[in-house]
């Protein structure tokens, strides 16, 4: 698909438009923009709404895929529009056709309301609880505990994943990929105390066995995570749940006490 | 009107980044009503761009021994001795401030940093680790100890994530896409603000015994620049509207790695692990300009020999206004385990992997110092007596503390919006625990904004010129990086003031295509261009006034540091739609860290 021969050329970019205080449908129009070296989908947006169409709407904010505002969906598939090249989406005729996420209300043209997603999110609680005592100074993880947890703590929920899953395409209530990859971090990790209530949470009716293993939500990770494989990992633990609650347990005892005692002063005194 | 309704908190935070989101979270322990607002989704928010690290004095790695200060860093085994101190960070602050930074501001952000990297870690934060299991830390630029606690390249999403989760942990209610539009300040008394709904255009005054501001950096008035779309300063633009003075806005960042035409942000860090930067000839620059720090000088400084070297012809790239940043030498492993998303963005943005060759990069707006002035405990002052404005609190890039002062150090902002988001937090809940009411509005500002709105919808029915914001907002761009950027002077600014000036102008025949109540990002970025023009022109007007070089501030026709005239804050107050200035002195500890030359 990719294709350099379009620079400095026109280019058709179609774009999906509904707002549904005054549209009956969803609609597409077709904007020609001439593409610049380096453009990407948000600049080419940017160039639209600045200089064609000021009603176009559309999020975005950090423009290098760190805020996870502008996913969409790109010729069929979902991606962040700011770090994807316009020329390697283009089809031989030089078009690009962008629509909002799919499976979510559209609030306006490339807006979708994102409020179950959200509400997926803090249904597993994200925040991690800590125990009780906690040490004078940093929980002395091991970096393969730290590795073990990247798998999550990349992720910028930008829903590329959610809204490439089958699974939420059928079912609103599955908690979805976004928010088991959550919920991975928070059980995988050693400072947290409430791993067998989560694991119990997760492996409800909504759960991790309502994963079809389809593996959309990998494909569609601008992060290169994978969700599939922690859902996995979390369906084998929920087996087991309370021998692991029990592992954690001591796990954590070892996890305040042994602290390194670097000297005997206090930091930087 | 009839869709408009009065919304009431004891605290309303404008911001939800970590400046606002650890004020939330700590006043929410007091039991208070608190509301957080932030016209992005609250993970959206800036400070999750943050790359490099958040500084504290940890003591947890030196430099080998007998390796010199830019030698391999080991862990500092047990009981093995301290090489860094709260002293040392002090100095590195006050020095890279260019002696601008409030000295007393300094000494609090300093010994709060340690616990409150601790906290982070005991809230969730996975921070990049040493072999036995300490926080792993490495050097930054105008640091002189390795001091920068991280998280691979991305520790300012984790910081957020966490922050943001333990917000909700505590029932704190965020408004999300919510537009503050408005501060209502009357007799030096703060009442409320007023916001709009994004999702569907409504406008509501919203009334609380304290608000905070913690509404992030003004970059964006600058073509290059690191800063998100979002930061277009309003909530400095806004507090001067409403009559608050901003301080000290003449000093703005520029980032010496700045992807080449992108700005985007390739982090200090890239430095901090021993990157080189060359210019056209192959040459490690900076020799001649910090034989001892090196690349590793703070920012201005480095991002002026950049300068430098492209005006005297050593760029790179089709306009030469590139240099590279050369990592090779470093190795494929290292780049992977530290420096993972910066390596994706110049693959992805300039088609380079710094594994094998150099990244062409460019100085990049990155940070504001200047802002809406406060105190150690975020209680915003009106003059240079600190008289209170009641019941408003500032902290975060938004706010001058001023810790920063000319020139920030990289990693103390990530410090500073923490450590103050929490100290106004708390301030805000003795504020009104202490028995602060709500105060009565004389004025209508619902109108006054419902009036603005319809404006830029209809334009100006005298005129026949209408033109589109977008432009307006580009060729304001266009003349801060000219006239207004890395070397300033009479001329040049001059030049910014006149064309800011004529902007304003045009700005009033405006029109925008949008007319819908729903979603309409065009009249927010309406908006947000009023708001660029407000500030920029403060930020011209304070660099006119200042002849004098001091940190980030560099004026060709008066290259020196002037102490004896130039000691001082500049605050800016709004008088008859013009910048009016004044100055206020500079808390400095005579015996201790008395202003010295600034040389690396
Ligand atoms: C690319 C990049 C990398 C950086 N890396 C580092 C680093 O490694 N170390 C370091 O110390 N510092 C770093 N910085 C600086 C640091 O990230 C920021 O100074 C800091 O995060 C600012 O935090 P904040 O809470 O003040 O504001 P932000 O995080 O910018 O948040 C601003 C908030 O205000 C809201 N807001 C703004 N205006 C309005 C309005 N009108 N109505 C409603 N809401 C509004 C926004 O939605 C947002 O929630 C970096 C900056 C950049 C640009
Ligand atoms: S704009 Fe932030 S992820 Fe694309």
């Amino acid at each position: 698909m990719a294709n350099c021969s379009f620079e400095g050329q026109s280019v058709t970019v179609r774009i999906q438009r509904f707002n549904p205080e005054v549209d009956k449908k969803p609609r597409l129009k077709e904007f020609v923009i001439t593409l610049e070296p380096g453009t990407t989908i948000l600049d080419a947006l940017r160039e639209i709404k600045n200089e064609q169409d000021g009603s176009l709407t559309y999020r975005r904010s950090c423009r290098h895929a760190i805020c996870g505002s502008c996913a969409m969906n790109v010729n069929g598939k979902n991606m962040l529009a700011c770090n994807q090249p316009l020329k390697d989406h283009l089809d031989r005729k030089g078009r690009i056709t962008i629509r909002p996420l799919p499976y979510q209300p559209i609030i306006k043209d490339l807006v979708v309301d994102r409020s179950v997603f959200w509400g997926q999110y803090q249904r597993v609680k994200p925040w991690l609880i800590p125990p009780r005592d906690v040490p004078e100074k940093e929980f002395c993880m091991s970096p393969e505990e730290v590795e073990a947890l990247k798998n999550a703590e990349k992720c910028i929920m930008c829903g590329a994943c959610y809204a490439s899953c089958q699974v939420i395409g059928l079912n609103k209530r599955y908690i979805g990929p976004h928010a088991l990859l959550k919920a991975f971090q928070r059980i995988l990790d050693p400072r947290d105390s409430a791993p067998g209530e989560r694991l119990a949470d997760v492996a409800g009716d909504d759960g991790v066995f309502r994963c079809h293993t389809i593996f959309n939500c990998i494909d569609a990770c601008p992060k290169e995570l994978n969700p599939t494989q922690a859902i996995e990992t979390l369906r084998k633990l929920a087996q087991k749940r309370q021998a692991f609650d029990a592992q954690r347990r001591e796990r954590q005892k070892s996890l305040i006490n042994s602290a390194p005692i670097m000297s005997a002063e206090r930091p930087g005194v | 009107m009839s869709d408009s309704e009065i919304i009431t908190h004891d605290i309303i935070i404008v911001g939800a980044g970590l400046a606002g989101t650890w004020a939330a979270m700590t006043a929410g322990e007091e039991k208070l009503d608190i509301a957080v607002l932030s016209k992005v989704h609250p993970l959206r928010s800036h400070s999750g761009a943050a790359q490099g690290g958040i500084a504290a004095v940890l003591n947890n790695v030196r430099p080998v021994e007998g390796t010199g200060p830019r030698g391999p860093l080991e862990p500092i085994p047990p009981g093995g001795e301290a090489v860094d101190s709260l002293d040392l960070h002090m100095f590195d602050t006050i020095k890279g401030s260019d002696w601008l930074g409030d000295q007393d501001a300094i000494e609090i952000m300093i010994s709060e940093a340690p616990e409150i990297i601790y906290a982070y870690e005991h809230m969730g934060c996975v921070f990049s680790r040493l072999p036995d299991g300490r926080i792993a830390q490495r050097r930054f630029g105008g640091h002189s100890a390795p001091r920068a606690n991280y998280s691979a390249d991305y520790t300012g999403h984790v910081l957020l994530h966490t922050i943001h989760e333990q917000a909700l942990r505590r029932g704190v209610k965020f408004y999300s896409e919510w537009y503050c539009m408005d501060l209502i300040v009357e007799e030096n008394i703060c009442r409320g603000i007023v916001a709009l709904d994004i999702l569907n255009g409504k406008l509501y005054t919203m009334r609380a015994k304290a608000v905070m501001f913690g509404t992030g950096g003004y970059g964006r008035a600058w073509k290059i620049t690191s800063n998100a779309l979002a930061n277009t300063g309003d909530g400095v633009a806004i507090s001067y509207n409403a009559g608050v003075p901003l301080m000290d806005m003449e000093f703005v960042q520029f980032h010496p790695t700045g992807l080449y035409q992108k700005g985007i942000l390739m982090t200090e860090a890239c430095r901090g692990e021993g990157g080189y930067l060359v210019n056209s000839t192959d040459e490690r620059f900076m020799e001649r300009y910090a034989p001892d720090k090196m690349e590793l000088a703070p920012r201005d400084l480095v991002s002026r020999a950049e300068q430098m070297e492209i005006e005297e012809g050593r760029g790179i790239g089709p306009d030469s206004q590139g240099l590279y940043l050369d990592m090779r030498h470093l190795g494929e492993q290292k780049i992977c385990e530290r420096l993972p998303q910066v390596r994706d963005l110049a693959i992805k943005f300039a088609g380079v992997d710094m594994i094998d060759a150099p990244v062409p990069i460019q100085p990049t707006a990155h940070y504001s110092m200047g802002g809406i002035p406060a105190d150690s405990n975020g209680q915003v002052i009106a003059d240079a007596d600190g008289t209170h404005i009641l019941g408003f609190f500032a902290a975060g890039e938004c706010a001058c503390i001023s810790v920063h002062g000319a020139n920030r150090l990289g990693t103390n902002s990530l410090l500073g919006a923490s450590v103050f988001g929490r100290r106004a937090g708390r301030a805000m809940a003795e504020f009104v625990k202490d028995g602060a009411d709500l105060q009565p509005i004389h004025d209508d500002p619902l109108q006054r904004n419902q009036e603005r709105i319809k404006h830029l919808m209809d334009g100006d029915p005298a005129s026949n010129n209408h033109e589109s914001v977008s432009r307006i907002a580009e060729e304001l761009k266009g003349t801060m990086t000219q006239n207004c950027g890395i070397f300033r002077d009479e001329e040049r600014l001059a030049n910014a003031m006149r064309k800011v000036n004529e902007l304003q102008e045009r700005y009033k025949s405006a029109r925008i295509m949008d007319k819908s109540g729903r979603f309409n990002t065009d009249l927010l970025e309406a908006i947000e261009t009023d708001h660029l023009l407000t500030f920029s022109e403060v930020v011209v007007a304070s660099g006119m006034a200042r002849t004098e070089s001091r940190g980030a501030h560099y004026r060709t026709d008066y290259p020196a540091r002037d102490d004896e005239d130039w000691l001082k804050h500049t605050l800016a107050h709004k008088e008859e739609d013009k910048p009016k200035l004044s100055y206020k002195s500079v808390n400095i500890d005579w015996e201790k860290f008395p202003p010295q030359e600034r040389k690396y």
